[in-house]
């Protein structure tokens, strides 16, 4: 009964935005309202039939909230309609917990990476369809990955085959690679996000990642056999292949968007290491809260650094609390996404894999402090610097993260799906 | 009252009130005005400890969530001994703030000076009420930092009353002569050498024992798993952390120049913070380890042998240091560590004696602290009105001086143990603990007691003599005035008299009482009473000149840190210079690192092409290429 009230609640969301991104042609404004009504309608549902998830579902909303917030800063071709693309991603990323069904979760995978072939493309005064191809191109090849994947992973759950699931297994971390930028697969990451516009760039650095990982992990966990613990031993390469080329890539870069662009390639690292920690069961939780963790932090630091490059700065202060909490300096977010990944690597007995992602940690610092230093402008009262505040109020929420931890060992409880 | 509000207030008072001066740092109006808020903030913290005192239950833990899964949390145990320990602190702090009104006024820099005062006060509060070794660690290095901060208050080097030594004065290579800015580093980099280890061992702990919480920690248990050399490994490294804090020997060299500090960063140094942080938890954590239950634990004893007998040496060591000193305050220095290690080494004899060992290392502790602190606090105000560090002023002096003289007459005589004054039931006890040490340690112990004792109450008799009797008179007098300071160290030498009633009423030292009437004890406090007099009336010798010198120069312990250590860092930084640099620069700097970077650099540029075919090939190369090694790989297996 509650999982059909909330199906209904999130497809009258959808309802919503579709109707408001419809009438947005003609007023541009109801694009915005509908899209943060569905937003709250598709929130309010998710924290009435799943109480657990409040506090995931209070960071999705805030990104969510904040990305669009962050759209009013250009006028693209496109009018509301780029509004109801966030808010479909938001709404997705929100359900994502919630099903059990893999049909919906790999549904859930495509309808968050869609939104952003468009997005990717939305500049002020046309198109950039350039960009958008080379990037289309990729998410393509890494969405067909990704499910021939799932799938083939799902199959051999029933009917066992070991040569299927390391197929399988490599098919969806390869995918997944390819989908949010992991080294060596991340080509089209420094080119799309030094040519693309700074917005939707913040929107697909932060809320578009997060699902991809979810998903992964949530099939991963659902399929993981005998067979995983040494194929495993592949995805921490693949992480530190990741940090190592984001974090040097960075370093050596001089224009912010590039530098934004390794950054990312080097966080993707550092989450795709908490999948190692699948062949753990028992410390799953650390790794899933630290990869959380680190992805809203990774969320809040590109949407507050990518709206200042459009705005050629921001507030000096916030810039450098964000430049921390990338660092992982404490008691920032950033911090606690790495002490928790690090803890459950530690758990999975990964320890070179931890004393590597520490060292990356150092390596990162110059640039970050860079990118604080060259971005950060006196105060004015204009909308980025409201973005950059509200991100860095919620990079600090998570000064004791206590209680955030506590929720995900309940959300860890459930991961598995239905197969 | 809820009891986290009542830790909040109690912790953070006096440093939320420090602030406005910190803030204010530039305004000379401001930073005159504002030193009465950073008083109040520890005046809160009185009250505070006072309640927890006097209204919330005995033994009861308090714990606050921080971060459960690593165990490290804010826990609070108010047992017996933090119980009283938390109030002589805040009270101390207090009185002496309240002095400091006066005694730094018109100073170069007061926001330093009170915010690191304040965080002095709250850092050692930390140390006392926390329960969870983590947490006190937090407040042990708070301690650390203040200290350092306060030492060198005069960073400026540029007044001689603020130096250590006699100017000029060399000893082979050593330079006897020290500046603030030294004394701090001095402090720093000594407690910095024992922290290390400390910090390890408490890593230790939590990766064998699943609390942190000193009061819960298994430690017989814990002591069984890693066996007598991990026992005594163990314990050697957490001692590392509290002889450097406490300045027993061979560390004690910070603790003589720390006298370049404000002569009320002295006194709470040595009275309720900092050198007592070692002793307190030292007793602390023999009150929790309880180790005469532990006597099947191999290793245990060889530790507290060593405690035992480094406290004793330390506090002979002291003694007769303090004997040859001129320097008003490296006197009372001196005299404090050698009550530190009578502290350390009674509370070390608990091993064979039990329980009352340590009862009379905590009760020794608050009777130094306030009798100690009055001491400072007086030599402080003579500091102001004679503009000498040395010790200087005849009987003149002295009665234009009444107030400080008949302080320092207390003081002295009810610190050192002449009977029936307070210290003499705590030190009865503790004769009668080492007498106890006769069947498995030897006659020793109590030999040097006793021989500390009598050297000790001699420099105090000298201390009290040579300021306001038989002392030279003084070059520039000053005597009007210091209300405030008046005021701060009478409150304080008044606590004495609290102390001796405590003495009797209590239950936990009606033992020290008992003590108090045998024979032995009443020897001892006969023969300290000789040496007071003795010392009192020649406090000089001229004989004994040469020996004195040996002594005021610590018998050479500064050639330690003056001499062997930095010839061992230099040794260490011309290896690395002469040696070591090209390889380490050509590998971190010029060569391999730098050419790593750019080769990894160059291949990650040289991929971005730009062009979309490329990227395809590569990335479609790549990911066939692995499928294929699966595809073979996995058929293989």
């Amino acid at each position: 009964m509650m999982d059909l009230s909330l199906l209904m609640m999130i497809l009258g969301a959808l309802l919503i935005l579709v109707l408001c991104s419809v009438l947005s042609f003609k007023y541009r404004d109801l694009g915005f309202y509908g899209a943060i009504v569905a937003i709250i309608l598709g929130s309010s549902a998710i924290t009435l039939s799943a109480p657990h998830l409040i506090y995931y579902t209070a960071f999705v909303f805030a990104i969510g909230i904040i990305n669009l917030a962050s759209l009013k800063v250009i006028k693209s071709v496109i009018q509301g309609v780029d509004y109801g693309l966030v808010g479909l991603m938001v709404l997705v990323t929100l359900y994502i917990f919630t099903t059990q069904n893999l049909a919906m979760i790999l549904a859930a995978f495509v309808l968050v990476s869609v939104p952003t072939y468009i997005l990717v493309m939305v500049r002020e005064g046309g198109a950039n369809v350039e960009v958008g191809i080379k990037y289309i191109t990729f998410m393509v090849l890494a969405t067909v990955l990704f499910l021939i994947g799932a799938i083939t992973l799902a199959y051999t759950k029933n009917a066992f085959n070991g040569l299927l699931y390391l197929l399988g297994y490599m098919m969806l971390v390869l995918g997944l690679s390819i989908e949010v930028g992991v080294a060596p697969l991340h080509e089209w990451v420094p080119d799309v996000f030094t040519s693309a516009d700074p917005i939707p760039m913040s929107i697909i650095a932060s809320l578009a990642k997060i699902v991809p990982f979810i998903v992964a992990l949530r099939i991963l966990i659902s399929t993981s056999n005998s067979l995983t613990v040494s194929i495993t031993l592949f995805t921490a390469v693949l992480a530190a292949i990741s940090m190592f080329t984001g974090n040097i890539g960075a370093l050596t870069s001089k224009e912010h968007a590039r530098i934004l662009a390794y950054s990312t390639v080097a966080n993707m690292g550092y989450v795709l290491a908490c999948v190692v920690v699948i062949i753990q069961p028992e410390y799953f939780y650390f790794a899933l809260t630290g990869a959380l963790l680190m992805l809203f932090a990774n969320a809040m630091g590109k949407i507050g650094f990518f709206t200042a490059i459009k705005s050629g700065g921001a507030f000096s202060p916030t810039m450098y609390l964000l430049a921390f909490s990338f660092i992982g300096l404490p008691p920032l977010m950033g911090f606690w996404g790495k002490l928790f990944i690090l803890f459950s690597l530690v758990k999975a007995e990964y320890i070179w894999l931890v004393a590597l992602m520490v060292l990356n940690s150092a390596i990162s610092i110059p640039y970050y402090l860079r990118l604080a230093r060259e971005l950060g402008v006196g105060w004015k009262a204009n909308l980025t610097n409201f973005i950059c505040i509200a991100v860095v109020i919620i990079t600090l929420i998570t000064f004791l993260p206590d209680w955030f931890f506590r929720g995900m060992e309940v959300i860890a409880q459930a991961l598995r799906i239905a197969i | 009252m809820n009891e986290w509000l009542v830790f909040l207030l109690l912790f953070l008072a006096p440093v939320i009130s420090s602030v406005p001066i910190v803030l204010a740092y530039k305004s000379e109006k401001w930073t005159a005005k504002l030193p009465p808020l950073s008083v109040f903030g520890i005046f809160v913290s009185v009250v505070m400890s006072l309640y927890i005192l006097l209204v919330l239950p005995e033994d009861q833990q308090y714990s606050y969530a921080w971060i459960p899964e690593f165990g490290i949390n804010f826990v609070f145990m108010c047992d017996y001994l933090s119980r009283y320990m938390g109030v002589i602190t805040a009270v101390i702090a207090f009185f002496i703030a309240v002095y400091g009104l006066d005694y730094m006024k018109g100073d170069y820099r007061p926001s330093w000076y009170w915010f690191f005062y304040n965080l002095f006060t709250a850092s050692m509060l930390v140390v006392v009420y926390s329960d969870n070794l983590f947490l006190l660690f937090v407040g042990w290095e708070g301690l650390g930092a203040a200290s350092w901060g306060l030492i060198g208050h005069w960073f400026r080097d540029d007044d001689d009353i603020t130096y250590v030594g006699r100017e000029g004065r060399k000893a082979g290579p050593l330079v006897l002569h020290w500046p603030p800015s030294f004394g701090g580093w001095r402090a720093i980099s000594t407690i910095r050498f024992g922290d290390v280890p400390m910090f390890l061992a408490i890593a230790a702990i939590w990766a064998l024992s699943p609390t942190l919480n000193i009061s819960e920690i298994e430690w017989g248990s814990l002591f069984g798993t890693i066996g007598a050399a991990g026992t005594i490994i163990l314990l050697l490294c957490l001692l590392m952390g509290l002889f450097t804090k406490s300045a027993q020997v061979p560390f004690s060299e910070w603790l003589m120049t720390a006298m370049t500090g404000p002569t009320t960063v002295s006194a709470l140094l040595h009275s309720a913070t900092m050198v007592a942080a070692g002793a307190f938890v030292f007793i602390k954590l023999t009150w929790y380890i309880e180790p005469w239950t532990l006597h099947g634990v191999h290793g245990l004893e060889y530790v507290y042998l060593l405690v035992l007998f480094v406290g004793l040496l330390s506090g002979l060591y002291g003694a007769l240091a303090g004997s040859g000193m001129l320097e008003r305050k490296v006197l009372l220095a001196a005299s404090t560590m050698s009550s530190i290690g009578l502290m350390f080494a009674s509370a070390a004899a608990s091993f064979w004696v039990g329980h009352l060992a340590v009862l009379v290392a905590f009760w020794y502790m608050a009777v130094h602290a306030f009798a100690k602190a009055s001491l400072f606090l007086v030599s402080g105000h003579l500091i102001h009105a004679t503009h000498s560090r040395f010790l200087c002023g005849g009987l003149e002096f002295g009665k234009k001086m009444i107030t400080p003289f008949i302080v320092t007459i207390v003081a002295t005589t009810f610190l050192v143990g002449i009977p029936p004054l307070t210290a003499y039931w705590v030190k009865s006890g503790m004769d009668e603990v080492m007498e106890h040490l006769f069947h498995e340690v030897g006659f020793l112990p109590l030999i040097l007691l006793v021989l500390t004792s009598v050297v000790y109450a001699g420099i105090m008799a000298k201390f009290l003599s040579l300021n306001f009797i038989k002392g030279e008179k003084p070059h520039h007098e000053h005597t009007e005035g210091g209300g405030l300071m008046k005021l701060g160290y009478v409150l304080m030498v008044s606590v004495l008299f609290v102390l001796i009633y405590l003495i009797f009423t209590s239950e936990e030292t009606a033992e020290f009482v008992h003590a108090g009437y045998a024979p032995v004890s009443f020897a001892v406090g006969f023969a300290v009473l000789i040496a007071y007099v003795v010392a009192l009336s020649k406090p000089r010798i001229s004989a004994l000149t040469k020996l004195g010198t040996f002594f005021n120069d610590r018998m050479y312990l500064p050639v330690v840190n003056d001499y062997i250590m930095p010839k061992i860092g230099f040794f260490v930084s011309h290896l690395v210079q002469d040696y070591g640099n090209r390889g380490i620069d050509g590998f971190f700097n010029t060569k391999v690192i730098p050419g790593l970077f750019g080769g990894i650099s160059r291949g990650i540029r040289t991929i971005q092409t730009g062009y979309l075919t490329r990227y395809i090939n590569i990335v479609l190369g790549l990911v066939m290429f692995i499928l294929i090694v699966v595809v073979v790989g996995g058929w293989w297996l």
